[in-house]
């Protein structure tokens, strides 16, 4: 075996190892301006090849509203290679799977570059849900109906936000869990809840009260 | 988590300007290369986004390119100068990486001022020492390097030979080698101005000359060799491509263009004499009109020809090979090997610059000396593999006899058949 003679060969020389303090730059970076971005990234576990994204969805389309959060995977060559990003949360988008969450788009394939980051292509995430390319879809019904009934399309994508993307129903499960622990009803907890928008100390305050 | 992202916070003891932090390693700027579209990044950090298998593209404005530029050993010297402590905690870290990788980036400690003080036919490094004492007494602009802890010999050294570097300019100043293109001179006036404004750490005009006029850059250009001129110092010689005034080196691929960063630092840095530079080029430009080649028309030019694409199955291309003078990457058309360097990266030379006899060490490091006796590479029995969208090269341990190469990457399987039939792919 033979590896002389080769300067830039590339692919066993390429670092095949996450750029680990890179990584932890781009989260701090990223932690600065969460209030005006609304963009969060927050390492899975101590792992930080696994992290997870969330985007608000933009004003003045049916994700108003929502928070949506996406699973991040770093691949090995990171930031060489591209971040693997999908849809945790369900949306109902020409360019985003319906089923897997799987987001078509160019930057996180061939048109990478590694002066991206994981912030940059979140942008990118959320700029493609205000302008939808159903002609390069990645879920082939809602990009029909996108183009064919787009009333509908509108309506689906909004109620899919209120269903899956709203703050109450994150973690709500949780959220219900935990009360029940504390002694109350499950339906009760529950409707009171909603009742509130999802806040757990408003629920736990009028449980109380109530 | 927000406490969890907190702690990954660096304990930096130095600041550094937002302008010399790398696009890709988020971190400060190590062994700095500027591409021709005028970005910078660290050594790496071009390295590792360059493709092996075609044209690379600059990690921000995805402008293409093929060649591997050399570092720019100006910026290197700067950021070393302005941030020692954060540039010595990026050197450990990148030596700890490639000692652990086995492949070495340029050291510039021992042959520093070499690569441009040899050029000049000025001191050898031997001689480094010896004007140590002489010229930190006779020039009062860089007697700071007294400051600097006697313990940290390399980068005592570094500033030696900027030192040297700075005796060599101004005599060449002073024996008015060079046509004056402003009435600025190098010694003098400006220096010992400088120090005082100096509020970053001891840098002064005569670490960002340019090349040809020795006067503070004024819309700095860096050529493929690692070389920085001002915009309006570069010779261009139409159909030709543009060669480096100093090391001779080709620069391919079209009129470069200025590295903003570096110009607005300049202008930040040394507002006034940055001004008056400004206002003697302009002068300059208006009486003699000249005529810069817009870029199209040099985009053609001879060596871009040279360089077919992957996918012509006439091409011989040898993947994630790189020609160690002009940088040429992966190289195209013939191939030349070193047969005596021991160095595990190698040294290669395309055709062309095998033919013209360069006498540069390589590009990694490599102890190369012209006595070194070359090989035309012929072909190499491999097999490319695609596995989870990488491309994994597996080289037999046989021989390099002429064996077909086996493409199983579906992306290039469209001329896959071709390829096995007709094109030999050299490696």
């Amino acid at each position: 075996m033979s590896q002389r003679g080769e300067w830039g060969f590339s692919f066993p020389v390429r670092l095949k190892m996450i750029d680990f303090a890179r990584v932890q730059k781009e989260l701090q970076e990223c932690s600065k301006d969460v209030e005006e971005s609304g963009i969060k990234v927050s390492p899975k576990s101590d792992n930080l090849a696994l992290l997870i994204g969330s985007i608000p969805g933009p004003i003045g389309t049916p994700y108003e509203g929502g928070t949506f959060q996406i699973d991040i995977t770093l691949p090995d060559g990171y930031p060489f290679e591209p971040p693997k990003m999908q849809f945790a949360t369900k949306v109902w988008h020409p360019n985003v799977s319906s089923q897997s969450g799987a987001i078509c788009l160019d930057i996180l394939k061939d048109q990478w570059s590694p002066a991206l980051t994981l912030k940059t292509a979140l942008v990118s995430v959320q700029a493609l849900l205000s302008a939808p390319q159903p002609d390069d879809p990645q879920d082939a019904v809602v990009a029909k109906q996108y183009l064919q009934d787009h009333h509908t399309f509108v309506g689906t994508a909004r109620y899919w936000t209120e269903t899956f993307a709203k703050a109450s129903s994150l973690g709500v499960e949780e959220k219900v869990q935990k009360l029940v622990e504390m002694g109350f009803p499950e339906d009760q907890v529950k409707s009171t809840l909603e009742a509130v928008g999802g806040d757990e100390n408003l629920a736990l305050e009028k449980l109380c009260s109530g | 988590m927000e406490d969890q992202t907190l702690k990954y916070e660096f304990d930096e003891s130095e600041e550094f300007s937002e302008a010399f932090v790398c696009c890709v390693c988020l971190d400060l700027l190590y062994k700095p290369i500027v591409l021709s579209c005028g970005h910078i990044s660290c050594f790496w950090c071009v390295h590792n986004s360059m493709n092996g298998l075609s044209e690379s593209h600059c990690p921000i404005c995805r402008n293409p390119y093929y060649h591997f530029p050399t570092v720019c050993q100006m910026l290197h010297f700067l950021l070393l100068k302005m941030y020692p402590v954060a540039y010595k905690r990026r050197e450990n870290q990148i030596l700890e990486e490639e000692k652990r990788r086995g492949f070495f980036s340029p050291q510039f400690e021992a042959e520093a001022c070499g690569s441009q003080a040899k050029v000049d036919n000025h001191g050898s490094s031997s001689c480094c020492t010896t004007m140590d004492l002489d010229s930190s007494s006779c020039l009062e602009p860089f007697s700071t390097t007294k400051e600097e802890p006697p313990a940290q010999m390399e980068e005592l050294g570094s500033v030696i030979q900027r030192q040297l570097e700075g005796t060599i300019i101004s005599e060449q100043a002073s024996e008015g080698k060079k046509d004056a293109m402003g009435t600025l001179s190098v010694e003098g006036e400006n220096l010992p101005g400088n120090e005082q404004k100096g509020q970053d750490k001891k840098i002064s005009i005569a670490d960002l000359l340019c090349m040809a006029c020795k006067q503070l850059l004024f819309h700095p250009i860096v050529l493929n060799c690692g070389h920085v001129y001002c915009e309006s110092c570069i010779v261009s010689i139409a159909d030709e491509m543009l060669r480096c005034q100093v090391c001779q080196s080709p620069h391919p691929r079209g009129f470069p263009k200025v590295c903003l960063e570096l110009d607005n630092f300049l202008k930040e840095q040394f507002p006034e004499e940055y001004a008056q530079r400004r206002d003697v080029v302009q002068l300059k430009t208006v009486e003699v009109e000249r005529e810069i080649p817009p870029n199209c028309s040099r985009d053609n030019s001879k060596q871009g020809e040279k360089l077919p694409c992957l996918s012509d199955p006439q091409s011989k291309v040898h993947i994630g090979v790189g020609c160690d003078f002009c940088g040429m990457f992966p190289i195209m058309g013939e191939r030349y090997r070193c047969k005596d360097c021991v160095e595990k990266i190698g040294f290669d030379l395309c055709g062309d610059c095998y033919n013209t006899r360069s006498k540069l060490p390589g590009r990694f490091n490599q102890q190369h000396t012209p006595e070194h006796g070359f090989e035309l590479v012929r072909c190499r029995n491999m097999i490319l593999r695609l596995v989870n969208g990488q491309l994994e090269t597996t080289i037999s341990d046989e021989s390099f006899e002429n064996s077909e190469v086996i493409f199983l990457d579906p992306i290039l399987s469209d001329d896959g058949e071709e390829n096995q039939n007709d094109s030999e792919f050299l490696f």
